[in-house]
């Protein structure tokens, strides 16, 4: 299936589901409010990348499009990865550990 | 080419208890284990305070009466590492003892030390 | 300048009346009346304390700073070595540990109302609980800071296990082994701290920063920032802790949480201030800081929206609402650091609300998931006036105390040329009032089953009752009179971002 088909299916399904009450629950409003703004929250700070350099912004805003659009149903890779499994968390910390100082280094 | 002195090898064997560590942490799925893993990381950590105050051939840092004023900073040992050390084992036993504690309540209520049952996160 | 000269006679009365109250109420077992009374004097005590006492420094060694000719000084503003371990009681303590207080009282209140067990031990966990965050507001060395970080941590764990469930244990577990990575870092990054500089006072070790050439080690300066913003991230519960940070709260009782996430805003104050301080001026520490904040935000703001409990909505909120907080100290600019600080107040004060209207629920024998329920208003009305006056606050509306403090944030943010986080900041804002009004409706005011479940009205305890009032009231205030807390504040973002080596 294409891409950009299963973002809006997966909406559509939603709206539907609303209207029909067919498989609808609480629940599936807020995945369709929360998909929404994580792609929204993700598009504006792919904007942000315009203070290092413009067009690096614009690539980065293409890229960052090109990525929701593959993992449509962002909120659930976001709910996925935010789980409290002590091993996931703990390879995030190492993951944000060494970005941190391989940041700042390089920031010297 | 590092010098292998005292101090090194002493950091080398710091870095392995806490590799061991993080890695039993990571990888052990007995939570026990994981206990066992944490008390070598932070036995790691004490190891590599106590050599960051390692001077080759110091003193111990308490200036005696006729003790050379001049010649003290550059040969008694750095003393804020074992300082911290000190506070560290304390703090160590207190997590472990309630890690300890969790642990058995824990077991009580679910019947097995696994971490992968017992822990299991809640969005899985 | 009001500061007194000698060591200040309430810093050590704030650090050990909670020790002494935590002893007696372990003492006084079963007596629940004598647990009561004790706690709720000890806690008057300590607002009393908090809002009287003078500001001044309290020094381990008795001494006050040595100038360069050898002479002392009691002054804060002539440069000067501290050379000790120190405590400072200024503006921004006060207010801090004077809001904390307060909650405590109630805190301490209703929980000693509605607990039945024996809850001596309980009590004592949320005195020392008020201990840890007072210290980590007060501290001005890495020594202090790091043995009340780990104590804070360990009480964390301690509170939320008391409040029983597999559920709490198993956060808790998780929470202690985390500690156990997080304060080994700090150890580390006190360690390296103290060998570059050779002070364990923050003070001294920022001046020694400043002045001495320090070519050659910044690598260790840097690997120790990296520690020291572990420890910040997993004692404030940021991004990617937060999905432990979020376990906590949302399975301790929600009175529990009240001490809890105040715990957990002062902290982030309080390290977040001494980063900004020590580490501000290297490159890229404050981007690093500012963007663990928003993400922070972003995705606590995105898992709240999609929760099915009352209780876990409010805990992602809660660390979404931290994000809040920090985007405006690692901004580092006078307007920031005021918004960042002034969001932490009035955080810590509408989440209290929400968090005592969702242990109403609970109480009211109702539960907090948001498919099985409904029809509360109907039963309850004074609490859904409550439960929405908070919401308002939470969600930045006018004139509630959260629309001041976000808009000195958005400000902040636009002067610094970053409208995208004034963008973020407001979604922010927008979405925490979708996530909060769909548990609202779908709790208080969805047509629910009152003929299953009768239809007489739930009547608030009294001292809830006066809680909620007071409450709100302070929001109301700091809404319309922001001044009343800003004037605290000022004094020490000026002294953060132009003499940083003053507490």
């Amino acid at each position: 299936m294409g891409s950009i088909d299963s973002l809006y299916d997966k909406i559509k399904r939603h709206v539907v589901a609303y209207f029909t009450g067919n498989g609808y629950t609480d629940a599936s409003t807020g995945y369709s409010a929360g998909e929404l703004q994580a792609v929204v929250f993700i598009m504006v700070l792919a904007a942000m990348f315009r203070i290092f350099m413009i067009p690096l912004g614009i690539v980065v805003i293409l890229v960052a499009a090109i990525m929701v659009l593959h993992f449509a149903p962002v909120i659930r890779v976001i709910e996925r990865e935010n789980s409290s499994d002590l091993n996931r968390v703990l390879f995030w910390v190492f993951v944000y550990f060494s970005v941190i100082v391989a940041v700042t280094l390089w920031g010297r | 080419m590092i010098e292998l002195t005292l101090q090194t090898l002493s950091f080398l064997a710091a870095a392995l208890l806490v590799i061991i560590g993080m890695a039993g942490m990571l990888y052990l799925d007995n939570l026990i284990k994981k206990l066992i893993a944490f008390t070598l990381l932070s036995d790691g950590v004490n190891l590599a305070l106590v050599s960051l105050g390692y001077v080759q051939g110091g003193i111990v840092p308490i200036l005696e009466p006729g003790a050379s004023l001049s010649d003290f900073p550059n040969e008694a040992a750095l003393i804020f590492g074992p300082g911290i050390v000190l506070t560290n084992i304390v703090i160590g036993v207190s997590t472990t003892a309630i890690l300890a504690a969790l642990i058995v309540i824990l077991y009580k209520r679910y019947g097995t030390l696994k971490a992968s049952k017992v822990l299991k996160g809640e969005h899985e | 300048m009001n500061e007194t000269i000698t060591n200040l006679w309430s810093i050590p009365l704030l650090i050990v009346i909670p020790i002494l109250t935590a002893i007696v109420v372990n003492l006084l077992y079963n007596r629940g009346r004598a647990i009561r009374a004790v706690s709720i004097a000890s806690a008057a005590v300590l607002l009393v304390i908090s809002l009287v006492s003078p500001y001044g420094f309290q020094w381990f060694t008795g001494q006050p700073g040595v100038t360069y000719d050898g002479t002392y000084t009691f002054n804060a503003n002539v440069f000067s070595w501290k050379l000790s371990l120190e405590y400072y009681y200024g503006p921004l303590q006060q207010i801090m540990i004077s809001v904390m207080s307060f909650l405590l009282l109630f805190v301490v209140a209703i929980s000693t109302k509605s607990l039945k067990k024996n809850f001596g031990p309980y009590i004592a966990l949320m005195f020392l609980t008020y201990l840890s965050a007072a210290a980590i507001m007060m501290v001005n060395d890495f020594y202090h800071l790091w043995i009340a970080v780990e104590i804070g941590s360990l009480l964390v764990a301690g509170l939320v296990a008391a409040s029983g469930g597999g559920a709490a244990q198993k956060a808790a577990l998780k929470y202690t082994f985390f500690s156990a990575l997080s304060g080994s870092g700090l150890a580390i990054a006190l360690a390296l701290i103290l060998g570059i500089t050779g002070y364990a006072n923050i003070t001294d070790a920022i001046n020694s920063v400043r002045i001495n050439d320090l070519s050659g080690m910044y690598n260790v300066l840097y690997v120790s920032f990296a520690f020291l913003m572990l420890s910040w991230i997993y004692a404030g519960g940021l991004a990617p802790i937060h999905p432990l940070k979020s376990d906590v709260y949302r399975s301790a009782y929600p009175h529990a949480t009240v001490m809890l996430q105040t715990q957990s805003k002062l902290t982030l104050v309080a390290i977040g201030l001494v980063l900004l301080r020590m580490f501000g001026t290297l490159p890229f520490a404050r981007e690093a800081m500012l963007s663990i904040s928003i993400l922070t935000m972003v995705i606590g703001i995105v898992m709240a929206l999609i929760q099915t409990d009352f209780r876990w909505i409010l805990a992602y909120l809660i660390v979404s609402h931290s994000g809040l907080v920090t985007v405006g100290i690692s901004l580092g600019t006078f307007r920031g650091i005021v918004g960042g600080l002034f969001q932490a107040v009035n955080d810590v004060i509408y989440m209290s609300l929400l968090l005592v209207c969702c242990e109403m629920v609970l109480y009211f024998g109702r539960g907090t998931s948001i498919k099985f329920s409904g029809g509360l208003a109907k039963r309850a009305p004074l609490l859904t006036v409550f439960v929405i006056l908070g919401t308002l606050a939470a969600s930045g509306v006018p004139p509630f105390n959260g629309f001041q403090s976000e808009l000195i944030l958005i400000q902040a943010a636009l002067e610094q040329g970053l409208p995208e986080v004034a963008a973020v900041i407001l979604m922010v804002s927008v979405s925490t009032f979708i996530a909060l009004f769909r548990a609202i409706y779908s709790i208080f005011l969805r047509p629910g089953d009152e003929l299953q479940q009768g239809s007489e009205r739930f009547k608030l305890p009294g001292t809830t009752l006066m809680f909620l009032v007071a409450l709100v009231a302070i929001t109301l205030v700091l809404g319309i009179y922001p001044q009343l807390a800003l004037n605290f504040l000022t004094e020490s973002a000026l002294k953060v971002v132009f003499v940083p080596w003053v507490p």
